[in-house]
């Protein structure tokens, strides 16, 4: 099919009112009346709260309200509410550094300010943990009054993993560790409550989920959902932070009931390093099983993950992980283990690539460990066990389409693989795979959702569509998937979301699913809204609807052996409305047919419906003397299905390439204490426009039966493969294996030395 | 206790009163209403503050009010003369260097100034000359794009 609208690097929608620095996000809203809130968090990693005595903050002039845990909905609350862990305040104990305690709201930011400092709180400091495996032990301390800090397991096999080890010619075992590191979203996360007269709560806040947020305040507030609305604004940023509900909007909702007033309640930079929540750290047993021939036999994991003082996204993460692990690679025989384990730290949440990226680091990174064993080149090992597209997997997982091969391929030849692996001194190149969801899945056992096409009576047109903008650009992408269908340039279409009154329920913007079900939900639309345009047309011009195409915001009516007649938008809605007499709205939706009583656990590998594989190749160069990494270039070969904005998704691979080698070399939160050190950007080091390498993104185009158009999602993908290709990068240049993220320049060193003295 | 400056932003001439804690950004946000000018960090070291004072870059969270008294100022919301974009602005739509865009005017900013200081700067100059300006969601490669194509005269 040729395509007009789709594949085109058009600007983004919202482009220039952000170029100009017009576009309002969630800390520009001003609003009369406004209240400024404050959390005051504990300072102590495991305590008992004694006592809180907030009289001197209520006296201070300007301070408008002061809670505790007293004054407040206590609704136990968990993103899964059978994990509910955690209330609004602490009520008493504390269980990290960063823990709500009481809340004020007062005229300005510093009178706020001033009383937090005012409120005293006594505790009683108690033991606390902070590693995960010491975390799993009998006699450690206990978060929750429960038996174990392992509060969510994951047990599976397929296959005989046992009986298939001790026929694999080769063995491989190996511990990997990964660290909790942090969104960094440039916006910091905030938001505004406001508790209007007719009992009804307005949210405006950046996130990604204004749907299901909306139902978790009001089963944090013990309301119906019917009285909150959600608004989202332009939004500096997500990657799975602005996911699950953060504990200062139902505590703006509160102080904002309480005064009658709306109040605003904003992370200071320091305190978004310190609680806006984390990527999962992992240690991983990895052990990996070969045949002689290179066909990969059997695997097991077992993963103990830093879960952090709460549940939130933890068992999704451990479930995530484990979809992926069985279904990369078709590999017969795997175990896999998943313990989430209470740490008294902050908690982890979802982050771009879901539990995924932990995996992948390890897995791909033993990959190369054991095709070194075997003396096969790492990249002709992965060929060899490349998923297949229409494979039905051991399992249980179905890939429809699959371009893994195609993604090795295209990045092999793109760097010249078998010159670049042997080069001269400490460079070297390395390969890493990835499989990730291209459509989120079924994981809430509900995946649908709606729009709306409506075209005013001048012809203009208008997508609602309850897709969450986070940055990513998907209303870019609904308008270029209207555009294609209905031949209008996106520029043309209005596109309007981010209110929950005025959009279709949506389970947000995660998991890579944006594109396909809000992409699919549009172009039902479109199509909806197609048949009637044509309609019209055909009625006015009388010619049969099947001569007639929609092109360069026109009808174009082609009957065999008549002229070519164009009629424009305008002149259809004009007869719509003054002969037909009524206006052209029309309705849209996607819905998994999962049916209705889908088991979430139970059906495991059938989560995921459609699939996106990604190959990269990170070129680096090791600095003997002084242990840095440098990565010099990266490949990023990705399944797009196909490509709609060019350069929308090339910004998306090349984004999280970045956040990849971050992850990879620098990126790590330091705990003293429980107590987060680097809570800025000096000294967390995100990478700046000197140090990244440079990026070739291949899109690879092989379709899909149910996106839209054929296309995948790509949102997180991009990041996955980036830290196991830098990892088996330095293997190839310096004979080191890493096994821990971030690779450190101490680490590098001593091994180099280690090396050296052939140990 | 209080005290007046008056600045220049954007071509118009602003007498305040501000107390001596008080930020450029914080004046420019709340006391001017430009909201384009964005905080990320307020400690200096994200860069998304940026704004161009007597024609340097700078971020506008580490000067204090009082040190911006008399300076004349230029905000993200100064750069297009009327529909008519800044090269740069329209180098970074065209090249597709915006996702969020919270980083947004402050790259534009730091851009712009760079440009006008060194209108040669090759692709190391601005990858040096961005560094203090942070950006989570592009990896910075379209954006160092689009500030090349700008200095290259591509847009117009
Ligand atoms: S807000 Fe000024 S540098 Fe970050
Ligand atoms: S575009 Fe989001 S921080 Fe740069």
């Amino acid at each position: 099919m040729k395509r007009k609208i789709l594949g085109k690097g058009y600007p983004r929608l919202d482009a220039l009112e952000k170029v100009t620095g017009a576009a309002q996000y969630t800390v520009d809203l001003k609003m009369p009346g406004l209240l400024y809130g404050m959390i005051l968090r504990s300072p102590i990693a495991h305590a008992r709260i004694k006592a809180i005595d907030i009289s001197k903050a209520q006296a201070l002039k300007g301070v408008h309200a002061v809670v505790t845990a007293k004054d407040v909905p206590l609704n136990i609350f968990s993103f899964y509410q059978w994990a509910a862990d955690k209330t609004m305040l602490a009520t008493d104990k504390v269980r990290y550094v960063g823990d709500e305690v009481a809340a004020v709201c007062a005229v300005d930011k510093d009178t706020a300010a001033r009383a937090i400092e005012l409120i005293e709180v006594e505790y009683e400091t108690l033991p606390a943990v902070f590693d995960a495996e010491e975390a799993m032990s009998p006699d450690a301390t206990l978060l929750h009054e429960r038996e174990s800090n392992v509060c969510f397991e994951v047990d599976r096999v397929v296959g005989d993993p046992d009986k298939a080890f001790a026929e694999c010619d080769y063995v491989c075992e190996e511990r990997y560790a990964t660290d909790k590191v942090c969104h960094c979203c440039l916006e910091v996360s905030n938001c505004i409550a406001k508790w209007d007269q007719s009992g009804r709560l307005t949210v405006w806040t950046n996130t990604q989920a204004p749907h299901t947020q909306r139902q978790e305040v009001a089963r944090i507030l013990g309301i119906s959902t019917k009285k909150v609305r959600f608004i989202s604004s332009h939004m500096g940023g997500g990657f799975g932070s602005k996911l699950v509900l953060d504990m200062k909007t139902p505590i703006a909702a509160v102080l904002s009931k309480m005064t009658g007033r709306p109040v605003r309640i904003q992370n200071s930079r320091s305190e978004e390093f310190c609680t806006a929540k984390t990527r999962y750290g992992y240690t991983m047993y990895v052990k990996t099983g070969a045949k002689k021939d290179g066909r990969l036999w059997a695997r097991e994991i077992k993963v103990i993950a830093d879960c952090g003082a709460y549940q939130d996204k933890g068992p999704a993460t451990l479930n995530f992980s484990n979809m992926m692990f069985a279904a990369h690679y078709n590999i017969p025989n795997v175990r896999y283990t998943g313990k989430l384990v209470y740490t008294n730290k902050q908690m982890g949440t979802a982050f771009r690539g879901f539990g995924n990226n932990q995996i992948a680091f390890a897995c791909e990174s033993q990959l190369d460990s054991l095709a070194a064993k075997m003396d096969m080149d790492p990249l002709e090992f992965r060929m060899k066990n490349a998923n297949k597209p229409g494979e039905k997997m051991h399992s249980g997982a179905e890939i429809p389409t699959c371009g893994m091969s195609e993604c090795m391929e295209s990045a092999a030849k793109a760097v010249d693989w078998n010159q670049k692996r042997n080069q001269k001194g400490l460079r070297g190149i390395g390969v890493a795979n990835s499989l990730h969801t291209a459509q989120g899945g079924r994981y809430y056992a509900y995946a649908a959702t709606d729009s709306f096409i409506k075209i005013a009576e001048d012809g203009m047109i208008t997508l609602i569509t309850p897709a969450a903008e986070m940055g990513q650009g998907i209303h870019s992408a609904m308008a270029q998937i209207v555009g294609e269908e209905l031949g209008i340039p996106p520029t043309e279409i209005n596109v309007i979301g981010s209110d929950t009154d005025l959009t279709p329920y949506d389970l947000g913007s995660w998991g890579s699913r944006g594109t396909f079900v809000c992409g699919n939900a549009a172009l039902a639309a479109a199509r909806e809204a197609k048949k009637e345009l044509i309609g019209i047309a055909s009625e006015m011009l009388e010619v049969k609807s099947e001569f007639i195409k929609l092109e360069d915001g026109q009808a174009v009516a082609k009957a065999p052996g008549s002229p070519e007649v164009i009629l424009p938008m305008a002149e259809i809605m004009d007869y719509t409305m003054n002969k037909r007499k009524a206006p052209i709205s029309v309705r849209g939706q996607w819905a998994d047919d999962m049916g209705p009583d889908w088991d979430v656990p139970k059906e495991w590998t059938k989560n995921v419906r459609s699939w996106a594989f990604g190959t990269q190749i990170a070129e680096v160069e090791v600095d003997e003397e002084t242990g840095e990494v440098k990565v010099l270039k990266v490949i990023a070969a990705q399944e797009s299905g196909i490509t709609i904005n060019q350069k929308m998704a090339e910004g998306q691979i090349e984004g999280s390439v970045v956040q990849g080698v971050g992850y990879a070399l620098t990126e790590k939160q330091v705990l003293a204490e429980g107590k987060v050190v680097n809570d800025g950007f000096i000294d967390y080091k995100i990478l700046s426009s000197e140090d990244i390498p440079e990026i070739e993104t291949i899109l690879v185009e092989t379709g899909d039966p149910e996106g839209p158009f054929g296309a995948k999602g790509l949102g997180e993908a991009g990041l996955v493969p980036t830290a196991p290709a830098i990892a088996n990068a330095i293997y190839n240049a310096c004979g080191v294996r890493c096994y821990e993220l971030p690779i450190t320049r101490e680490f590098i060193l001593k091994s180099l030395k280690e090396k050296k003295a052939g140990k | 206790m209080k005290h007046q400056i008056e600045i220049t932003v954007n071509g118009d001439a602003h007498h305040l009163l501000v107390e001596a804690h008080q930020t450029l950004l914080d004046v420019i946000r709340d006391l001017i209403g430009f909201t384009g000018t964005k905080s990320g960090c307020e400690m200096g070291e994200c860069g998304a503050c940026t704004v161009v004072m007597n024609g340097d870059a700078v971020n506008s969270c580490l000067v204090l009010a009082l040190e911006a008294d008399g300076t004349e100022i230029r905000t993200i919301e100064g750069m297009a003369q009327g529909d008519k974009l800044h090269p740069v602005q329209e180098s970074f739509v065209e090249n597709g260097a915006i996702q969020c865009g919270y980083c947004t005017s402050g790259m534009v900013m730091a851009s712009t100034a760079l440009l006008d200081k060194n209108p040669k700067a090759d692709i190391e100059a601005i990858r040096k000359g961005l560094r203090g300006n942070l950006c989570r969601c592009t990896g910075y490669t379209k954006i160092i794009k689009a500030v090349e194509s700008a200095r290259d005269g591509e847009v117009t």
